[in-house]
C-alpha cells in the first residue's frame, strides 16, 4: 500500500468518484494526511463521494484540511456528499462544512518603507512631546486650584510616597555616590601624585561630587527607581480601570495621582542629593587616608577653605527640577498606558529612558547657563 | 438545533474526570471537605455554587495549577498529582481551558494566539497553521478580519472566543470553562451557550462549566454538581436538582422567579 493509501483511497464507482478515508484522522496525522490528498491529484469529475466506512476517528482539523483540499479543486457543495460515517464523525463533516468559509489568516506583520516608518517615528515623538507639554499645563492648573483649595492636597499619600522613594532609596543613593566618590578621588590622585599635588584632589573631589556627581547620578538612580514605579503603578491602575473609577467619584487623577509623587519626589531629591554629597566625599577622603596621605582632618579643613558654598547650592537647585522632570514623565506615561500588559512594560521602559535622557539635557543646559552667569 | 440529543450515547460509559474527596485549606480555611465526582465522556456538566466556594480552585486542581491538600484527581486515566512531567505535558495536550478573562496573550494578534498550541504542540508544516487557525476563527463564529487584531482592541463576548478557539486549536477531549458567559449580554451569552452545546454534540466534547449563569445551567447542561459548604451537595440532571430540598439551591433557582 501506498503511503498515501494509509489514509485515504480512491476509486471510480458507477461514474462517481469514492474517495475511503481511512484509519485515525486526527491533528498529530495532519501533515501525512495533507501530503496524501495533495499526491492523490484529484480533479473535479462529476459527483465526490465521502466514504467513511473504514474512518476510526477523525477532528475538525483534519476534515477541514479535507474540505479544503476539494475546494481548492473546484468542488461545490452539492458535488460532495457523504455515505457510512459514524453519527458523530458526519455531525462534525456538517459541523466543518458549515462553519468553513474562511481565507486564510493573514499575519499582521505590514512592511513598512524606511520613509514612512522615520515619518512614523517623527510624528510619535512630536505626538509625545505636544501631549507632554498638555500635561504639564493641566497639572500646572491642578496645582493653582491647590493654592486656593489646600484642602484638596493628599497629605497622607504624599507622605507614604515620600517615605518609599526619599526614606527607601537613602541606603543605595549613599552607597552608589560613596563609590564613585572613591573611584573619583583614585583617578585623580593617580594624576595629582605625579605632581606632588596629592591635597588639590579634595578640591577636584568635593567640587565635582557636590556640584555635578551626586546631582545626576541620584537623579538617574530615581528615574530608574521611582520613576519606574510610578508608571507601572498608575499603568496597572489604568489598565485595572482604577483611573476611571477615580475619575466617575468625580475625584481629579492628576490630584490624587500625580501631584502627591511629585511633590513628594521633588521634596525627596534634594535631600537625597545632600547624602550623596556627604557619601560622595567620605569615599574621598576614604581614598585620602589609604592612599594619598591626606588625613581626614586636613581633608575636611583643605575643603572648608576651597569648596565654594556655590558648588553643592548649585547640585541642590538642580536636584527639584529633575525631579519634577521625572514625576511628570513618569506619571504622564503611566497614564497613556492602554488597556493590555505589554504596553506597562513598555511605558516603563520609556520612562526610565526618557528621564535619563531629560536629566542629562538638562544637566547640559544647566551647565551652559551657570557658566554664563558665573556662578 | 436539538439540545435534548444526547451526546456521544454511541460511547460506551467511560469516565474521563474522576475527582475522589479532594481536600483543600487555605491556611485555616477549609475550602473543599471531600469533594469527590465523575464526569462521563461526552457530558456537559455545570458546577454552580455561591461565590467563594471554590468552584475556580476546584478547576486549577483538576487542570494542574494548584496542589490540593488531600484527595486524587484523575484526568482522561492520568493521576494529575502523581503524574511525572511528561505524563502531564502529555495530559496538557488532550483538554482545553478557558479561563475567567480569556486570558489571551496581549502581545500577541488573535491569529498569533490560537496559533500558539499549533506551533508548541505539533509539528504541522508552517503553511497549514494559518488555513487553520482561520478556520477555528470561523468554528467559533468570528469573522475573518479579526485575525489581525490585538485582543485589546476586542470585546468581551471576542475575547472569550478568541479563547475558547485557543482551547480547542489541539482538539481536545475535555473543555474547562470558568464562567464563559460572565460579563457578556444576555444575546452573546445564549449564543456562546448554543456554540459550547453546538461544538460538544459534534466533536463528543466532554464539558466542564463553572458558571453563575441560570440560564446557561438550564440551556446547555445534561448534569449539575452543586458545590456549597465545601463538600458536593446535590449532583444530577438539572431538572432533579432544581426541585431538591436544601436552602441554597432553592435560593438560587427561585433567584429569577
Amino acid at each position: 500500500m501506498s503511503e498515501a493509501g494509509l489514509w485515504i483511497r480512491h476509486e471510480v464507482e458507477e461514474g462517481a468518484s469514492v474517495l475511503y478515508l481511512t484509519g485515525v484522522w486526527r491533528l498529530s496525522n495532519l501533515a501525512a494526511i495533507a501530503d496524501a490528498l495533495q499526491s492523490l491529484g484529484l480533479r473535479v469529475r462529476g459527483q465526490f463521494v465521502l466514504d467513511g466506512s473504514r474512518l476510526q476517528e477523525i477532528d475538525t482539523a483534519a476534515g477541514f484540511t479535507l474540505y479544503r483540499h476539494l475546494a481548492a479543486i473546484g468542488c461545490t457543495t452539492t458535488t460532495v456528499s457523504v455515505r457510512s460515517f459514524d453519527g458523530r464523525h458526519e455531525r462534525l463533516l456538517a459541523l466543518v462544512h458549515e462553519r468553513m468559509t474562511c481565507p486564510p489568516a493573514a499575519s499582521r506583520s505590514v512592511h513598512r518603507g524606511l520613509t514612512r516608518r522615520v515619518g512614523a517615528s517623527a510624528m510619535h515623538v512630536w505626538d509625545l512631546l505636544r501631549s507632554q507639554t498638555a500635561f504639564v499645563g493641566s497639572v500646572a492648573l491642578e496645582l493653582l486650584t491647590l493654592f486656593r483649595r489646600p484642602r484638596l492636597f493628599r497629605l497622607k499619600e504624599t507622605v507614604s510616597q515620600f517615605e518609599t522613594i526619599c526614606l527607601d532609596a537613602i541606603p543605595i543613593a549613599a552607597l552608589v555616590t560613596f563609590l564613585i566618590g572613591v573611584v573619583f578621588a583614585y583617578l585623580l590622585g593617580l594624576q595629582a601624585q605625579r605632581y606632588g599635588a596629592n591635597i588639590f584632589v579634595v578640591d577636584g573631589v568635593g567640587l565635582a561630587i557636590c556640584r555635578e556627581l551626586s546631582p545626576l547620578l541620584v537623579a538617574v538612580i530615581m528615574a530608574g527607581r521611582s520613576g519606574a514605579a510610578f508608571t507601572a503603578q498608575i499603568g496597572t491602575m489604568k489598565v485595572q480601570e482604577e483611573i476611571d473609577a477615580i475619575s466617575t467619584l468625580g475625584l481629579s487623577p492628576v490630584q490624587v495621582l500625580v501631584i502627591p509623587r511629585l511633590v513628594a519626589i521633588t521634596i525627596a531629591l534634594p535631600l537625597l542629593v545632600f547624602v550623596g554629597d556627604l557619601a560622595g566625599i567620605l569615599g574621598g577622603v576614604l581614598v585620602g587616608e589609604l592612599q594619598l596621605d591626606i588625613s581626614a582632618v586636613t581633608f575636611f579643613d583643605r575643603l572648608h577653605s576651597v569648596l565654594p558654598m556655590s558648588a553643592p547650592v548649585v547640585g541642590l537647585v538642580k536636584a527639584p527640577v529633575f525631579a519634577a522632570f521625572i514625576a511628570l514623565i513618569a506619571c504622564r506615561m503611566g497614564l497613556l498606558v492602554s488597556r493590555d500588559a505589554r504596553s506597562v512594560g513598555e511605558n516603563t521602559t520609556s520612562t526610565v529612558v526618557q528621564s535619563i535622557v531629560w536629566v542629562i539635557l538638562l544637566d547640559a543646559i544647566f551647565a551652559v547657563v551657570f557658566q554664563r552667569l558665573d556662578i | 438545533m436539538d439540545t435534548n440529543a444526547t451526546p456521544a450515547a454511541d460511547q460506551r460509559a467511560e469516565h474521563v474526570l474522576e475527582v475522589d474527596s479532594v481536600v483543600t485549606r487555605f491556611g485555616a480555611a477549609v475550602i473543599h471537605d471531600r469533594v469527590g465526582f465523575k464526569v462521563t465522556r461526552g457530558e456537559v456538566v455545570a458546577l454552580i455554587g455561591s461565590s467563594g466556594t471554590g468552584k475556580s480552585v476546584l478547576v486549577k486542581e483538576i487542570i494542574g495549577l494548584l496542589r490540593p491538600a488531600a484527595g486524587t484527581i484523575r484526568l482522561l486515566g492520568t493521576d494529575v498529582w502523581g503524574a511525572s512531567q511528561e505524563q502531564l505535558n502529555a495530559l496538557r495536550r488532550r483538554f482545553g481551558m478557558l479561563f475567567q478573562d480569556g486570558a489571551l496573550f496581549s502581545s500577541l494578534t488573535v491569529a498569533e494566539n490560537i496559533a500558539v498550541p499549533f506551533h508548541e504542540h505539533t509539528d504541522l508544516p508552517a503553511a497549514l497553521i494559518p488555513p487553520l487557525v482561520g478556520f477555528k476563527l470561523a468554528l467559533v463564529g468570528l469573522p475573518p478580519d479579526s485575525a489581525t487584531k490585538a485582543p485589546a482592541e476586542l470585546s468581551g463576548g471576542m475575547r472569550k472566543r478568541v479563547a475558547l478557539a485557543r482551547a480547542l486549536a489541539l482538539e481536545p477531549e475535555i473543555l474547562f470553562l470558568d464562567e464563559p458567559t460572565s460579563g457578556l449580554d444576555p444575546i452573546s451569552a445564549r449564543a456562546f451557550d448554543r456554540l459550547v452545546r453546538v461544538l460538544s454534540d459534534s466533536l463528543g466534547l466532554t464539558v466542564f462549566i463553572v458558571t453563575h449563569d441560570l440560564d446557561t445551567l438550564l440551556s446547555i447542561a445534561d448534569r449539575t454538581i452543586v458545590l456549597s459548604g465545601g463538600k458536593v451537595i446535590a449532583d444530577g440532571r438539572v431538572d432533579a436538582v432544581m426541585k431538591l430540598d436544601a436552602p441554597w439551591i432553592k435560593s438560587y433557582f427561585s433567584a429569577r422567579a
